[in-house]
């Protein structure tokens, strides 16, 4: 694995040389086995929940607790089909893609506005605010969560879909802020300076310039927000009261609690909530990634 | 996880957008006197402020409330049905850092327990991330299929990955019977790995570094590609091997995203407790007791004691040490340039 894991290769071809090429050309080779080993190893750790959870639910309960082997004898789609209409999953599934999604377009909408005026604009008392959005990325959950519960039967929003929407957008601030601004300082100052002499205003050159050129950031973050908020469950737990506004941790974790655990229902319940996840991810992988970098690369 | 990605820019961002603003002002309003100068200036300084402010309104309406009451509520002894709070100064936080003989025990068996979740969790995930991206960074096929999967465990963590845990972690569960199979049967654990309260804590920081390592291995990936790979060739003429010229030339160049992706696990370390709550919910007996799910507990668990106030200042003492902690951090990254 030696020399290859660090550069590229280089054909040693020249003559005088064989006996050298070929004892590096069999530790290569054995190089190659055990990063082979070593990749396909760590992706059967990566994968091994999934494997367990995808087993279970097409296992009958039966058949879980005899337990055991991995790929089920009687594979069976009731499982699954019971789980989906009992337990009225379609209606938990649209709540979570109802708070999921709005969500997500707040957090886009208002946090890439303000990392423009971070990134680009100048204004007295930015740097602080700036600060302060920082700060805020520390301050544990848990601290704001009474508060948070307390603050929303004022305003007579507990309970409600919106009532987790708000705090969701409002506690992804520092993070979109984050990232965002460092996506939109890699901007080249140039081109706002070309589009300001052409007469370009605030609102044309953040949306004709610095929103495409920042879709990966863009989308990285929308991810970021759409996941934790599709798994979110501790400010749910404590503010939804009525089953029929129940996101899909709550309804997982009513399923759990229930005197006997039915793990064949529960990991068909969980493999209903995370396909969409895998599936958004995979969609959007190109970009994440790039994203990711491009934060990094700075 | 990204946390630490803006970190890594973020370290400077504000200065950087300054920057940019002054130029702008200076640069655009050419052939204008001073006074148009100005009002650019005071229109730039309008939209700005237009631009932060949906931002600004909704940290008005859900943040300042919540914190300054959540901060002012660490000082009171309240239960959450009383009409008033009992203040209490300081006597919260001191009770909690060994002055009362209630609650110091719990505080302090938690405090140990986090104490190896912080230590490990972070170790670990570098221990593996980096290596596991070292590998991955020098295979050309497959390299965008196995990143997709090793980037499963973060794409669906949460409560469904929880469970699925419970379940190949239970007595007759999957790991027991992976051991088993491959004839290590006398290192199963009859009660499974979450109830012998020796190998439950072990096998949540396991199960969190798991968690950990999608993020900080793209984030080595990416400080891989990004290499300047005259270097490593400059070295491997020099006649260093692949081990040397990892460990003296790509490791010290890797320390910045290492620094990131240990404040990242620190804090999740610190602050972070779903997996505990739905996992081992604390036990067996106090064995995965951590200061996050302590506080929750005195908060949302504890029925009717008035342990809001001490939950709440806990709370805050562990933003104290996150923050202790990025501070650390950014002084060392300073330091490495």
């Amino acid at each position: 694995m030696s020399s290859q894991a660090l550069s590229t290769p280089r054909r040693t071809g020249a003559p005088g040389r064989t006996a050298h090429a070929s004892r590096t050309g069999s530790r290569r080779s054995v190089g190659r086995i055990v990063v082979g080993v070593v990749l396909a190893a760590y992706a059967a750790v990566s994968v091994y929940p999934f494997l367990w959870m995808v087993s279970a639910a097409f296992k009958t309960n039966a058949e879980v607790q005899e337990g055991g082997h991995l790929i089920p004898h009687h594979p069976t789609l009731q499982t699954f089909s019971d789980t989906w209409n009992k337990l009225d999953f379609f209606d938990y599934f649209l709540n979570s893609v109802k708070v999921t999604v709005l969500t997500t377009v707040l957090v886009v909408v208002i946090y890439s506005a303000a990392s423009y005026a971070f990134s680009v604009l100048d204004f007295p008392g930015k740097k602080w605010l700036y600060r302060l959005f920082l700060v805020l990325l520390f301050v544990p959950g848990v601290v704001t969560l009474l508060p948070i519960v307390l603050l929303e039967s004022k305003l007579d929003i507990l309970g409600t879909h919106w009532g987790l929407i708000l705090p969701f957008v409002n506690g992804s601030a520092p993070l979109a802020i984050l990232m965002l601004t460092s996506s939109f300082n890699s901007v080249p100052t140039e081109l706002r300076e070309a589009a300001r002499m052409d007469g370009a205003g605030e609102l044309r050159i953040f949306s004709r310039i610095y929103l495409p050129l920042a879709r990966p950031a863009i989308v990285t973050i929308a991810l970021l927000t759409a996941i934790p908020t599709w798994n979110e469950y501790q400010l749910t737990r404590i503010s939804l009261n009525d089953p029929h506004s129940y996101t899909l941790p709550i309804a997982l974790q009513t399923m759990q609690s229930s005197n006997v655990v039915q793990y064949n229902s529960l990991m068909a319940a969980a493999l209903i909530m995370v396909v969409p996840v895998i599936a958004l991810f995979l969609c959007a992988q190109r970009y994440f990634v790039n994203g990711l970098m491009g934060a990094v690369k700075g | 996880m990204t946390t630490e990605t803006g970190t890594v820019r973020g370290v400077r961002p504000a200065g950087n957008g300054h920057g940019d603003g002054n130029r702008t002002a200076a640069g655009a309003p050419r052939g204008r006197g001073p006074l148009g100068r100005m009002r650019e200036k005071r229109k730039q300084a309008a939209w700005g402020y237009l631009f932060v402010a949906p931002a600004i309104l909704l940290f008005a309406l859900m943040g300042v409330y919540t914190i300054v009451y959540g901060f002012s509520l660490s000082f009171a002894q309240w239960n959450g049905f009383w009409p008033e709070w009992h203040w209490k100064g300081f006597k919260n936080y001191t009770d909690l850092l060994g002055g009362s003989p209630t609650y110091w025990p719990i505080v302090k068996k938690a405090a140990t327990n986090t104490l190896w979740v912080v230590i490990g969790v972070p170790l670990l995930t570098v221990l593996v991330a980096f290596p596991l991206a070292l590998v991955l960074n020098s295979v050309k096929r497959f390299q965008g299929i196995l990143r997709s999967i090793y980037f499963l465990p973060y794409v669906t963590t949460g409560i469904a990955v929880y469970f699925a845990w419970n379940y190949i972690l239970e007595p007759g569960g999957a790991i027991n019977l992976l051991l088993k199979t491959v004839g290590l049967g006398s290192l199963q654990e009859p009660q499974g790995w979450l109830g012998n309260p020796h190998t439950a804590l072990p096998t949540m920081i396991v199960v969190m570094v798991w968690s950990a390592v999608p993020v900080a291995m793209l984030l080595y990936l990416t400080g891989l590609q990004s290499l300047d790979g005259s270097l490593l060739e400059a070295a491997q003429i020099d006649g260093a091997g692949w081990l040397r010229s990892t460990t003296t030339i790509v490791w010290p160049l890797m320390k910045p995203i290492t620094v990131v992706v240990i404040l990242l696990n620190v804090r999740d370390s610190l602050q972070g407790f779903q997996s505990f709550l739905i996992m081992t919910n604390g036990g067996p007996g106090d064995s995965t007791s951590v200061l996050g799910l302590e506080t929750y507990r005195l908060a949302f668990l504890n029925e009717l004691s008035p342990t809001l106030g001490l939950a709440s200042a806990l709370g805050w003492l562990l933003f104290i040490a996150a923050l202790v902690v990025a501070f650390i951090n950014q002084r060392a990254m300073r330091r490495m340039g």
